[in-house]
């Protein structure tokens, strides 16, 4: 006869055999009411757990998440007269009885024997189920272990044993987003992620890195200094280009190439999107793109320079354009263009080409914004500039794909920081963000959305991303927008209000079986060391000292 | 030694929900309100749990007699109080019965007969009748009984019967079936839950 220990082994240590509490009410969609045992604490629970539901009847597992902790009594006139609270008998005896604790849970999935995958639930345990806090294995079962396709970005809350794997495979197939106030730790989230796509080589990425927080070492607010993706992976496989050589020097980044972007190469779609940027009014815009049918690919400069008046003049006697538009489309050029360096008269660097062929051999490129970065209008042209000539590549690559002439693209991954920029409801209907999320998987590429105002964004957008990856939010209206699209999800408003203020995510959507608040992974030494990195040969990356973590205690 | 059960009657009057007894018996052997005692039932093969709720000693002519004297003598009063003509009666609820398998908490299947013996219940049987509290809702659906007082008393007397370190214990789990009982009426609840503190 097996002793307990091998039958630990092979069936996991047995649960605890008190409950936690037992089901009273609910239903599939609004959640279950649980009654919790007055013998737990109920200060020792919190919103985020997990619990497992034995039904009374079948014995099926059902595996759910706490999702709110009230305080509730039998009567109403305990509120009217409360017991003396100098009287602790009457305390004791009313606590759990008269006044007792419920928790609301989502049950999210089923755990039977007979399964090998955990099945969503498409019904809801018996009345008075017990309710148990789930086991490290419970919660292993569910996420599964890791490997190529499967990514380490987190442990579940007071799990530190055990592993939330991220399907990569999922997560990159439709467009997802990573939301959370400013200084939420995004942007390492986001790092942490973009290294699992790169080391698994599922898709390459294309990085608008607004803030220089991807591509080379960075620090964090203490002064610590963390390692970008071209450290983590010295071997190639991450490019970075920047737009601004002299800061990225100053910086100490290595960088693979300059981007530079010709007045000719500029079209009027990629200064629409500016247009509230700039101050353009509807006529206005509207006016670029007959400015750039009679001026022709020299449009900017004939705008900007004025040698060629003569040719501005002529159109303005055409009477097509009046003069108060033109001379407003050229005072808002004039007062941005020519401030940014790396719009230069002519062609600019060609880099284009270069960038798709990079992404297309699985080169991830990191594009460095260096000081552009803190001019919002420059971002967003770079960024819809770029977007727009890769994706028509993709399209082009794709129908080639599709008529078995050519090979299919590589999938490609955009990483947009400032997203609602790009996706306001104002825009994201005609601009290349709003068609990406929109098409999902079509062409080959999708987005990375990087925002701290997720109610910025349209709500098609939105109800399209497919993997949600949430830092602290506490705005409203960004938290029914993180929700938005997402069914039964509702519940889970209280969890997302209530993370902590660092390294802790809700994470919902394509790529996890069911939505789960991690405490995402120490971006540190053993990080790099997961990702393959070998110190020993790391002589461009600062070295970071063994207790280095990003959050320290 | 376990303590032996004293007899402190016989049966006068009874049915399934209660009986009466009495005895003449010494001031100091009366069962005291809110107790525990059995009386045979079914030729020995059972015995009824009866909760005392009543203690009566009714008058005679000759002691009504005696009360009219300005002065009574010593000897007159011991007469009239141990050796009386009337015996003292005592009342108690039906609330459980013991057979071969042990205590139950329900009404018993047969009433004790006329004069079978009433012993007092000793604090080990007490304690193993009162391990479980579901004959509290009988002592509540009692009518025209001094139930919250009852209630009260005899839950009292259940913790002294058992050892000091677990009367707290007791009293609160006793408290909470308490309050699970009368969880829509908050005042009374308050009330007995007063009463098992009062005498501790």
């Amino acid at each position: 006869m097996s002793d307990s220990s091998e039958l630990d082994a092979y069936f996991g240590p047995k649960r605890d055999e008190r409950p936690l509490g037992i089901v009273l009410d609910g239903s599939l969609s609004a959640g279950l009411q649980v009654k919790l045992d007055p013998r737990y604490a109920i200060e020792k629970l919190a919103v985020g757990r997990y619990v497992v539901i034995q039904s009374r009847i079948t014995g099926s597992t059902f595996f759910g998440i706490i999702t709110d902790i009230a305080l509730g009594a039998t009567t109403p006139d305990l509120l009217h007269h409360p017991p003396d609270a100098a009287d602790t008998f009457l305390l004791d005896v009313y606590s759990g009885g008269v006044a007792y604790a419920t928790l609301h849970v989502s049950p999210m999935l089923m755990l039977d024997e007979e399964d090998d995958q955990p099945r969503p639930i498409k019904t809801i345990p018996s009345h008075f189920s017990a309710i148990y806090e789930a086991t490290a294995q419970d919660v292993a079962r569910v996420f599964g272990e890791e490997d190529d396709e499967h990514f380490y970005i987190g442990t579940p809350l007071d799990m530190e044993d055990v592993q939330v794997n991220l399907d990569l495979a999922r997560f990159v197939e439709r467009s997802s987003g990573v939301f959370g106030k400013t200084g939420t730790g995004k942007s390492f989230v986001t790092r942490t992620i973009l290294a699992g796509i790169i080391r698994s080589g599922l898709a390459s990425t294309l990085i608008f890195d607004m803030h220089n927080d991807y591509g080379w070492s960075i620090k964090d607010e203490s002064g610590r200094e963390y390692k970008g993706l071209r450290q983590l992976f010295p071997d190639g496989r991450v490019s970075v280009i920047t737009l601004d050589e002299a800061t990225s020097r100053a910086r100490g980044s290595k960088f693979d190439g300059t981007l530079t972007i010709g007045y000719e190469e500029i079209e009027p779609e990629d200064i629409e999107l500016l247009a509230s940027l700039l101050g353009l009014s509807d006529i206005q815009t509207g006016a670029l793109y007959f400015l750039y049918r009679r001026l022709g690919k020299k449009w900017i400069s004939k705008l900007l320079d004025e040698q060629y008046e003569e040719e501005i003049q002529n159109i303005l006697e055409s009477g097509r354009i009046v003069g108060g538009t033109l001379g407003a489309i050229q005072r808002k050029l004039e007062s941005f263009i020519p401030r940014m360096g790396f719009l230069v008269p002519g062609e600019g660097s060609k880099v284009v080409d270069d960038i798709f062929q990079r992404l297309n051999i699985g080169t991830s490129v990191v594009l460095e914004f260096g000081n552009y970065g803190n001019t919002l209008a420059a971002y967003v042209l770079v960024a819809n500039y770029l977007t727009r000539r890769i994706h028509a590549s993709y399209v082009h690559r794709k129908n080639l794909a599709a008529g078995k002439k050519g090979e299919e693209p590589r999938p490609l991954v955009i990483v947009i920081e400032e997203a609602h920029k790009f996706l306001d409801p104002s825009v994201a209907g005609h601009t290349i963000f709003g068609n990406i999320a929109r098409e999902l998987r079509k062409y080959n590429v999708t987005l990375l959305i990087v925002d701290q105002r997720p109610s910025g964004i349209e709500d098609e957008v939105m109800s399209q991303i497919g993997t949600r990856v949430t830092c602290l939010l506490d705005n409203e209206a960004d938290i029914r927008a993180v929700f938005s699209g997402v069914s039964g999800a509702s519940a889970l408003r209280e969890v997302l209000a209530r993370l902590d203020t660092r390294q802790q995510a809700l994470i919902l959507g394509h790529a996890v079986p069911m939505p789960v608040v991690v405490r995402t992974r120490d971006y540190d030494q053993r990080f790099y060391a997961a990702m393959g990195m070998d110190e020993t040969n790391d002589s461009a990356g600062q070295k970071p000292s063994g207790e280095d973590k990003l959050f320290p205690d | 030694m376990p303590e032996s059960p004293k007899m402190i009657g016989r049966v006068t009057r009874c049915s399934t929900r209660g009986f009466v007894g009495a005895m003449q018996i010494s001031e100091n052997a009366l069962p005291v309100f809110g107790s525990l005692c059995q009386a045979e039932a079914q030729g020995g093969r059972s015995y009824v749990v009866g909760l005392v709720y009543d203690i009566s000693i009714t008058d005679d002519q000759f002691a009504r007699q005696l009360a009219a004297l300005d002065e009574v003598p010593q000897e007159q009063i011991a007469d009239g109080q141990l050796n009386r003509q009337v015996p003292v009666e005592f009342s108690a609820l039906a609330v459980g019965f013991h057979d071969d398998d042990g205590f139950h908490q329900s009404l018993p299947p047969q009433p004790p007969l006329t004069l079978a013996s009433v012993f007092s219940m000793v604090p080990n049987d007490a304690v193993d009748f009162t391990s479980e509290l579901h004959f509290l809702q009988m002592i509540l659906n009692a009518p025209q009984l001094p139930v919250d007082e009852l209630l009260a008393t005899s839950l009292r007397l259940s913790a002294q019967a058992r050892p000091e370190e677990e009367r707290e214990r007791f009293l609160l789990q006793a408290g909470r079936e308490v309050a699970r009982l009368l969880a829509q009426d908050l005042t009374r609840l308050e009330n007995i839950l007063r009463g098992l503190r009062a005498k501790e």
